[in-house]
């Protein structure tokens, strides 16, 4: 009896904290029915920032001036100020290329990168750096998952500490995340790496997309990666991922520093389209995606996409 | 109690009701996207809660980064070219340092992957130096056959030139020809010593040319210390970073 009192003290504490929630919202009903007929979503996106903590300094370098983390969180807030649904991700290199990384060894980025609220994020080459050791070290810092759906760290220091994809939920909508990390086999000192095995790629982005997509229903599929934008030869790649692949609606690309002034848009296996980025390197730019989701039909559905909202207004009512 | 009892029915069918939105809504179909980059420049302004994380770092960063140890009169480039400045300068400076461990060393070698950044003209500081070389690599000494060599020469050639020193070279349809070291042809039936750093050593860079050296021997100075010593020494006999293009890897239509 003593636990049920707690427990409907404590529904009556929610109940109370969703009919202040309701009373914050009450000077903008407006919101709440333009979501019943679409829903929009931000994404914003990194890749490569190689530990660019700071601006590029004012040395005559092509760059000058430009990037900074410190500038990177206030365009994020105000984005998250104007819009309901963001979500900031990365796709990998976020180490090695400033001192910053040579002496504190990661901590730094990944405090910031926690700090500016990224929900999601994939390993690149240069995060082997340290080794799997230095990459295990300060790991904790990060408040957010790591996709690394074709690395499998089995029996190394970093096992269980990765994900292998997530879904994160904005508004109703159902958004699945994997990530994709390149052959570092040549790339990375192969003592930085000893024991983890490297997967191919396109099966796995397959057979996760796939789940994701019909499995677990998400309305949006990402794929966060580290393969690189194209290459000469028939390598894997984004552009090469996106036309053998199915269901994946958007590929978030690192690893090249590829400067693309607009998603590249390719057509998949199932003939849908499939949409590559990049932003270059060293948080110069930020990527961002809005996609709108037009519900086809049904009220139902409507619920569904709004359901918090619904749900503090039916309970405020009923109590 | 009565209510608390509404209460409880009402929450678990508002739960049902929810699971059961969820479970029969049908999935929803993206618009077509809408795209935009921003350029994180000096208009943005720069959050003060980000900044008071990094602050700390950043002084304890700057004491150690800040000092000065050399100067250029020039902007080491790199660049898609055969030869660049900034590989010529850190291949000079691997091939001094690598000869003060064993006066034998002819030849060094790197790539231009592993140098990371330019130095422009002016003051070069000790962050300088950790931004062209950022990783922990350290110096290996290889002794390779003259056929050694030659691989290691069309490997420079089929990418389009790498960086080297003590050795000159020219490519012709992605071959090499006329190799020499220190003036004379390269001879295959010789054996040299090659000054690099462990990481193309154990093959980075997809690099197999380095494979199977008859002799291998590490050394603990890590590139970076090599670079900033030469830079220093130079500083010390009142010597700027004097690299010059010299034709060392010349591309033959």
């Amino acid at each position: 009896m003593e636990e049920l009192k707690s427990l409907t003290r404590r529904n009556f504490i929610k109940k109370t904290a969703a009919f202040s929630a309701l009373a914050a919202f009450s000077g903008s009903p407006l919101t709440a029915l333009a979501a019943r007929e679409s829903i929009k979503l931000t994404i914003l996106h990194t890749n490569d920032v190689h530990s660019r903590i700071e601006p590029f300094p004012m040395d005559g370098g092509r760059y000058q001036g430009l990037a900074g983390v410190a500038r990177r969180s206030t365009l994020i807030n105000q984005i998250r100020a104007q819009e309901e649904h963001v979500l900031l991700v990365d796709a990998g290199d976020m180490f090695q290329g400033t001192p910053y990384f040579n002496l504190f060894e990661g901590k730094l980025e990944l405090d910031l990168m926690s700090k500016l609220g990224y929900e999601a994020g994939t390993f690149g080459n240069h995060e082997f750096d340290n080794g799997l050791t230095g990459l295990a070290k300060h790991l904790s810092h990060a408040n957010f998952p790591f996709l690394t759906s074709n690395y499998d760290f089995t029996g190394t220091l970093l096992a269980g500490k990765t994900k292998e994809y997530t879904i994160i939920r904005k508004g109703g909508l159902k958004i699945g995340l994997f990530g994709l990390g390149i052959d570092i086999n040549g790339l990375v000192d192969p003592n930085s790496f000893k024991g983890m095995k490297y997967l191919d790629p396109l099966p796995i982005a397959n057979r996760l997309a796939k789940e994701l997509k019909e499995k677990h229903r998400c309305d949006l599929v990402i794929c966060l990666s580290h393969l690189g934008y194209s290459y000469k030869d028939d390598k894997i790649s984004d552009l090469v991922l996106a036309a053998k692949s199915a269901h994946i609606d958007f590929i978030i690309g690192g690893h090249t520093h590829t400067f693309l002034p607009e998603p590249t848009k390719v057509v998949n296996l199932q003939g849908k389209d499939t949409y590559v980025n990049q932003v270059g390197f060293g948080g110069i730019n930020l990527g961002r995606i809005d996609i709108t989701f037009d519900p086809k039909s049904g009220k139902k559905q409507i619920m569904a996409s709004t359901h918090e909202i619904n749900n503090s207004i039916e309970a405020t009512k009923l109590a | 109690m009565k209510y608390v009892r509404w209460n409880g029915a009402t929450l678990a069918l508002l739960v049902s009701s929810i699971i059961f939105s969820t479970s029969c809504s049908k999935q929803l179909s993206p618009s077509q996207p809408i795209y935009k980059r921003y350029e994180l420049n000096a208009t943005v302004a720069e959050d003060s809660t980000v900044l008071a994380i990094y602050t700390p770092y950043k002084k304890k960063l700057e004491s150690s980064m800040n000092e000065v140890i050399g100067y250029s009169p020039v902007y080491l480039t790199k660049g898609s070219t055969a030869e660049t400045l900034m590989g010529n300068f850190f291949c000079d400076a691997l091939l001094a340092m690598g000869k003060k461990i064993d006066p034998e060393v002819q030849l060094s070698f790197g790539t231009k992957g592993g140098i990371r950044t330019e130095i422009k003209k002016g003051d070069v500081t000790v962050g300088h130096v950790f931004e062209v070389m950022p990783f922990e690599n350290s110096l290996t000494i290889l002794t390779l056959s003259g056929e050694q060599i030659l691989n290691l020469a069309n490997f420079i050639a089929k990418t389009g030139g790498q960086p080297i020193a003590g050795m000159r070279m020219e490519i012709k349809a992605d071959k090499a020809q006329r190799i020499e070291l220190a003036g004379q042809p390269l001879d295959l039936s010789k054996s040299y010593k090659l000054v690099t750093y462990d990481y193309l050593a154990n093959g980075g860079d997809n690099l197999n040319a380095l494979n199977n050296p008859l002799k291998r021997a590490d050394f603990p100075e890590k590139v970076r210390e090599s670079l900033m010593t030469y830079i220093k020494e130079l500083t010390k006999n009142k010597q700027p970073i004097n690299t010059q293009l010299d034709g060392r890897v010349k591309i033959i239509d």
